[in-house]
């Protein structure tokens, strides 16, 4: 600890003499602060100080009131919304985790073997990583066109089977809109998972092979206890990307039928900007931190102690 | 002998699966394209004509002679690429900061930068609008400019950040005994030898900028402002079935320029998007 320390310190005293003082790092990371300061910090100060108000987008001061708070976290399809995004989350996590996983122990088994495809795999994955949200929204609307000639209905027709109503029936419209999520992210896991892989030791592997462990005792014994950091830091990040997904669903179900996929963060939308109520969007953007935050530290709490330090 | 087949089966089924996620992963691709591809009358024919009999290129030339596609266009790039250069501009000296200078804090300014990307855009643009309506600034390319460099300045920072790291600190000190001061360091020998680095942090930057909805949504209301992503959202809700061939072509074309740019430099950007995950 002290060793290190002290080792930048003598290596500037090497130096030439009147470069000898650490120079001072505010001046560099000035700019830094003031667009975080200007675009975040503020505004976050900012969205908890209009919750506690009457605001709306049509102007005037409002006042301070306590009242805003307690009508919006009462409202009756506020319990709808959450229930919305916690299954829209959590079916989009764990879609793309498991898929993501299983896609970079395959590669990694194929690249091995020397079989053929594992970059274009990987690439067509990618491509569909990069996508943009609203542009993902508008190809999945064609493939889930419910007319006999969509891009997944005439697919059905072909093999004999009955055409699927993607979106307007409201029970299944969730799982279109989680499998159209789970297509744009599960890249990302993928890589994710499979540079993980590779940073495996595989002495661990030789060690196993020594002892005798079959294929499946190496996967739940060393590969999986390997990874477990590198899956919970992923699941963090894919959970508040999922959460906070909102061009992908306002372009592919604008929330709809009825409230069937309308999310919190395109409910808070919804609120503040067709609505114009500023304070009660303030609410519900609180909200939405609270979860993100609270989901974060939950994950965290699950990191092995020694990867906290 | 034994093994040997076993590692068939397993080929198999690594080729099964492979084959399957291809087809899930490419699908949709397909279809946009065979879409963007046929005739009028050939959409109605669904997956029969996957591979138009009379293909034409018709809905691409509609889509890019159109009055707004093109403008759509332009101002997507013009947006992203100057905030890509302002990330830029405002992340290396920090980047360069976290990479050579000792200091306190400075793990937990790390991590603040990085916490700030758990915040959704949605709730820091609440307030943004009302401050930018106040100010003038909707419909203004700076405003929505700004917005998307405050975006884009904390994976930026780390990016960079990760790239000087790789490079020795020894070319500093040599600099420095020459007579050299930090600024004349940072501007002449770490940034020069972070070009890969900072090439890959500005594409990543235009690609998500690229992507950008829902701040130009908000902040951009006349139609010869808008880029690509709130153009072709607001042409899609105009559509109707007898169009969606038009309307492939327009996606195909949001969605392409995004696509060879990633391909471009597909290395460099796995190697910086999985660095963090990766590290923890």
């Amino acid at each position: 600890m002290s060793a290190r320390a002290v080792r930048p310190k003598l290596s500037f005293l090497g130096v030439a003499g009147r470069h000898n003082r650490v120079p001072s790092p505010y001046p560099w990371l000035m700019p830094v602060i003031l667009v975080m300061g200007l675009f975040y910090l503020y505004p976050v100060v900012d969205v908890f100080r209009y919750a506690f108000t009457d605001l709306t987008l049509l102007g005037g001061e409002g006042h301070y009131t306590l009242s805003t708070f307690a009508n919006v976290l009462t409202r009756p399809e506020l319990l709808q919304i959450v229930w919305v995004t916690f299954v829209f989350t959590a079916g989009s996590v764990v879609g793309q985790q498991l898929i993501g996983l299983a896609m970079a122990l395959v590669v990694v088994r194929a690249e091995k073997r020397h079989l053929f495809g594992t970059t274009i795999l990987r690439t067509t994955a990618l491509i569909a990583w990069v996508v943009p949200g609203i542009a993902g929204g508008i190809i999945w609307k064609m493939l889930f066109n419910e007319a006999p000639f969509g891009g997944l209905n005439s697919l059905l027709r072909l093999m004999g089977m009955a055409p699927v109503q993607w979106l307007s029936d409201p029970d299944v419209v969730m799982w279109s809109v989680v499998l159209s999520n789970v297509w744009r992210g599960t890249a990302f896991s993928m890589v994710v998972m499979y540079a993980a892989l590779k940073a495996i030791d595989p002495s661990l592997y030789e060690a196993a092979e020594v002892d005798g462990a079959s294929a499946r005792q190496k996967l739940f014994f060393v590969t999986l206890p390997q990874l477990r950091p590198a899956i919970l830091v992923n699941m963090i990040l894919i959970t508040i990307q999922t959460l906070n997904t909102f061009d992908a669903i306002i372009s592919l179900t604008g929330g709809g039928p009825g409230r069937a996929t309308e999310v919190l963060s395109l409910y808070t939308f919804n609120v503040v900007f067709r609505n114009y109520d500023l304070a009660a969007g303030s609410v519900l953007s609180i909200l939405m931190l609270v979860i993100s935050l609270g989901l974060a530290l939950v994950y965290a709490s699950f990191l092995p102690k020694d990867e906290k330090a | 002998m034994k093994l040997s087949t076993r590692d068939r089966l397993g080929d198999f089924l690594s080729y099964v699966f492979m084959a399957v996620m291809f087809v899930f992963f490419s699908w949709p691709l397909i279809w946009l394209l065979s879409m963007a591809l046929r005739t009028r009358k050939e959409v109605f024919l669904g997956v029969a004509r996957l591979i138009p009999k009379y293909p034409t290129l018709d809905n691409f030339s509609a889509v890019l002679t159109s009055s707004q596609f093109p403008v759509y266009l332009f101002n997507a790039l013009k947006l992203s690429c100057l905030s890509a250069v302002g990330c830029l501009i405002i992340a290396a000296p920090a980047a360069y900061a976290f990479s050579r200078f000792d200091f306190k804090g400075k793990g937990a300014w790390m991590l603040g930068i990085l916490a700030f990307q758990m915040i959704s855009p949605l709730v820091i643009m609440v307030p943004l609008y009302r401050y930018m309506s106040r100010l003038g600034l909707i419909d203004s390319h700076f405003g929505t400019t700004m917005v998307y460099i405050a975006l884009g300045v904390p994976m930026v920072t780390w990016l960079l950040k990760g790239y000087m790291d790789g490079i020795p600190k020894s070319l500093d000190e040599a600099a420095l005994i020459d007579g050299c001061n930090r600024l004349s360091v940072f501007i002449r020998i770490i940034l020069p030898l972070s070009t890969p680095g900072v090439a890959s942090a500005f594409i990543i930057t235009v690609i998500a900028g690229w992507s950008q909805f829902l701040v130009p949504f908000l902040l951009i209301t006349k139609d010869s402002l808008v880029p690509i992503g709130v153009g072709i959202f607001q042409y899609a809700g105009t559509q109707n079935a007898s169009t969606i061939q038009v309307l492939a072509a327009a996606c195909l074309i949001s969605v392409v320029p995004a696509i060879i740019a990633f391909l471009a430099l597909q290395r460099l950007i796995l190697s910086a998007m999985t660095a963090g995950a990766v590290k923890g």
